[in-house]
């Protein structure tokens, strides 16, 4: 290789066509059209949650805060009522299958396009457009264990006037009382998720599954739902986050947190002591205690119904 | 075309620096116009919504206003939910009002670094003339300065329906635990509910609110003095004295002392106003209310919530203004305070269905002014027990004792909740000093 031959190869370098003039230009303008919404999402999103991260080892009251570390935590795992708030949580993992499940079913009944089809998926969508204040009101009002309530109407109507479920008078079952009316709330969005996702679904596929001489449940068990995986997926991270973030509304309308801390979640915890109590480092605390409660969840969920397209 | 670019941009930039030129100059034209005619204006916030406590405050603003033409007051009524989150905002970002209503008690102490000390403002011989200055004071000691100069005159109180007691056979208010269960007891068998428990009617939330009643078992066991024996925890919320009483009163629903869905049953004021139930523990917010719609039928009674006969009335100033320390007219702020104690100020609290909080006021509504009787008649008055003990305590008695007179947990485990929940405060916030 002679001395003469080295600068010949850089212009070559050069030309290659992402380090071209326009590419630069490109680049620095893709940057600059990105830096509003870089700056938007950082501002109101990334620091605060960087903020909730610091204050979490803090007992920050509003206006002060001291560095206490880890053992903001500590406290707050000794504190009995929290590990009935953690334990509330856990429970209320157990709403979202049927929050899945429910909607499930019934989309893939409306899918069949049944008689009526049009007029029940409005209806089932119905509850979506509902304020979640004036859903708790309308649950409060169902489960009334006075004469005007409406499960207590509906039961004596039916001959079983002798049974009273006082759901949302008692410890163990109030937080039973806010599943069901959480299951009833997201109704109508997952089954759209559903359908919307039955609706990608080619009819061929169908169809050669009916030349084969399968039947309605074998088509739903074989076809549709594992054609509708994603969807799931989608649906139930939606369905968690709601259930564990979203139902502030109707647990101060419904029971207000009680009886005792029966149905008192996470998300309701974090308003009590951040803003009733201006414990405002606990309240990050178990924020972060959220976070990572959602996080793990849709983490397992995720790896569970791991799709292999 | 870059040059035509250019020439927009220029255009923009000309168009933006006109504009902000043109609003520095109106801003600073309108503040020389201000300063130049030597007129303050002071922002008072409140949490009052539309009741009788905002009609006083309005009354009282245009009252002092014509007073004080150079001051003028902008009142701001900020939503009642979130109303102390919203002034702590404004206070870590420096636009705090002037002037905010407060509540007293640890409420206040609460802010205390945010508020004006207005020690050096009012003297002894004022402080001696405000029924509530103690419970609105640093420490709850008014030689250490008052922080908030009391609206009103508050009582918790039960009410009773006099026809009812008359048709059960009763012939005085019991004034002890077997005394109001004989009471029960007579008032079932006539088929009408004794006392009716259920959704505070002052709340949105679903719960009855039992500080009302565990003041007046306090009020049973304890001088006022000896409370601070709660907040310091010398008195443990697990001593036996508090676990009896408290047992006692949780078991009125299984004694047949109340309606059976304690903890889910709305509208309690309508119920007792309707002559469904014979009793009903509230405050003097609801007297109007109650006096509209059942006339001299109605009358107060002391919350019998004790074994002994009761010696005390809940008689509390419960809220009233402060001036915030980032204020730069504190001295108008203050005149503001100050003019609540004259005869015309405390004309528009009554008028408003208040009652006054000074020494000697009279209210104008008949069953307010039974209530002042109380106090006159040697019984003690004692603060709102919520007021006085930790907010963090009173979150988790709400809960627990709510679920114990559901029956769901007993009173000990109430009571221990609450200790739990007190002994897990810091220190300092548990000390000698109220904070």
């Amino acid at each position: 290789v002679s001395v003469q031959e080295v600068p010949a190869a850089i212009p070559t370098a050069r030309r290659r066509p992402g380090r071209s003039a326009l590419a630069a230009r490109r680049r620095r303008a893709g940057i600059l059209f990105t830096l509003p919404v870089a700056a938007l999402v950082g501002g109101l999103l990334l620091i605060p949650i960087g903020q909730t991260f610091y204050y979490s080892f803090t007992n920050w009251d509003g206006f002060t805060s001291q560095w206490i570390g880890f053992a903001a935590y500590r406290h707050l795992f000794q504190n009995p009522e929290f590990v009935t708030v953690l334990e509330n949580n856990a429970v209320m993992v157990l709403a979202i299958p049927v929050a899945i499940a429910l909607p499930l079913g019934v989309a893939f009944l409306l899918n069949t396009h049944l008689r009526g089809w049009r007029f029940f998926r409005s209806v089932f969508f119905l509850p979506t457009a509902v304020s979640w204040v004036v859903i708790a009101f309308v649950a409060r009002r169902f489960f009334d264990p006075d004469k005007q309530g409406i499960l207590t109407s509906v039961l004596r109507h039916m001959g079983l006037g002798f049974w009273h479920p006082n759901l949302l008078a008692h410890e163990h079952s109030a937080l039973i009382a806010v599943m069901i009316t959480f299951v009833w709330s997201v109704f109508g969005t997952n089954m759209i998720i559903f359908l919307a996702g039955m609706s990608t679904i080619d009819q061929e596929i169908y169809d050669a599954a009916k030349v084969d001489g399968a039947g309605s449940f074998v088509v739903m068990v074989k076809i549709t739902f594992p054609l509708l995986k994603r969807f799931v997926q989608f649906a139930f991270v939606v369905s968690l986050i709601t259930a564990f973030s979203a139902l502030f509304s109707l647990i101060i309308v419904m029971t207000n947190g009680g009886p005792g801390y029966g149905s008192t979640t996470l998300e309701f915890f974090i308003y009590e002591q951040a803003f009733t109590e201006n414990n405002f480092g606990v309240g990050a605390t178990a924020g972060v205690i959220l976070f990572l409660f959602v996080f793990v969840i849709s983490m397992v969920q995720l790896r569970v119904l791991r799709s292999d397209d | 075309m870059s040059t035509n670019k250019g020439g927009t941009v220029r255009r923009i930039i000309s168009g933006c620096a006109l504009l902000v030129a043109l609003a520095a100059i109106a801003g600073a034209a309108h503040a020389a116009a201000g300063s130049s005619r030597g007129n303050v204006t002071l922002t008072l916030w409140h949490n009052y919504g539309t009741g009788g406590n905002a009609v006083a405050t309005t009354k009282l603003v245009a009252a002092f206003e014509k007073q004080n033409p150079s001051i003028k007051i902008n009142v701001v009524s900020q939503p009642g939910g979130n109303y102390f989150q919203l002034l702590q905002a404004a206070w870590i970002a420096r636009t705090a009002p002037d002037i905010s209503v407060q509540w007293t008690g640890l409420f206040d102490t609460k802010y205390e670094k945010q508020l004006l000390n207005l020690k050096g403002y009012f003297s002894a011989a004022e402080l001696s003339k405000i029924n509530g200055a103690k419970w609105a004071s640093s420490n709850f000691n008014p030689a250490q300065g008052l922080l908030v100069m009391p609206l009103e005159n508050q009582f918790y109180m039960g009410f009773y329906n006099k026809s009812l007691f008359k048709k059960a056979g009763i012939t005085s208010v019991p004034t002890n635990w077997s005394e109001l269960f004989a009471a029960c007891s007579k008032l079932k068998a006539k088929g009408i509910t004794p006392i009716v428990y259920g959704a505070d009617p002052q709340a949105i939330g679903p719960n009855p609110y039992p500080y009302y009643d565990l003041s007046y078992i306090a009020a049973g066991l304890w001088s006022p003095a000896q409370l601070k024996g709660l907040y310091t925890g010398r008195i443990p919320w697990t001593s036996p004295a508090v676990v009896k009483q408290v047992s006692t009163w949780a078991s009125m629903p299984k004694k047949g002392c109340t309606n059976s869905d304690v903890l889910t049953k709305t509208n309690i004021l309508g119920a007792f106003m309707k002559g469904q139930a014979a009793m009903i523990i509230d405050g003097n917010w609801d007297t109007a209310t109650l006096s509209k719609a059942m006339g001299s039928n109605v009358a107060p009674f002391l919350p019998p919530f004790t074994s002994k006969p009761q010696k005390g009335v809940v008689q509390y100033s419960g809220d009233g203004f402060a001036v915030s320390k980032q204020s730069s007219h504190q001295k108008e702020a203050v005149q503001f305070l100050k003019f609540l104690m004259t005869p015309t100020a405390q004309h528009i609290i009554a008028g408003a269905g208040l009652i006054p909080d000074i020494v000697g006021a009279k209210a104008t509504n008949p069953l307010a002014n039974q209530m002042l009787a109380f106090a006159r008649s040697g019984k003690v008055p004692y603060p709102m027990i919520d007021n006085v003990i930790q907010g963090d305590v009173v979150t988790a008695g709400t809960k627990q004792l709510d679920a114990a007179l559901g029956g769901n947990i007993s009173a000990a485990s109430a009571l221990k909740s609450m200790k739990q929940t007190h002994d897990a405060l810091p220190a300092d916030q548990r000390g000698p000093v109220y904070h």
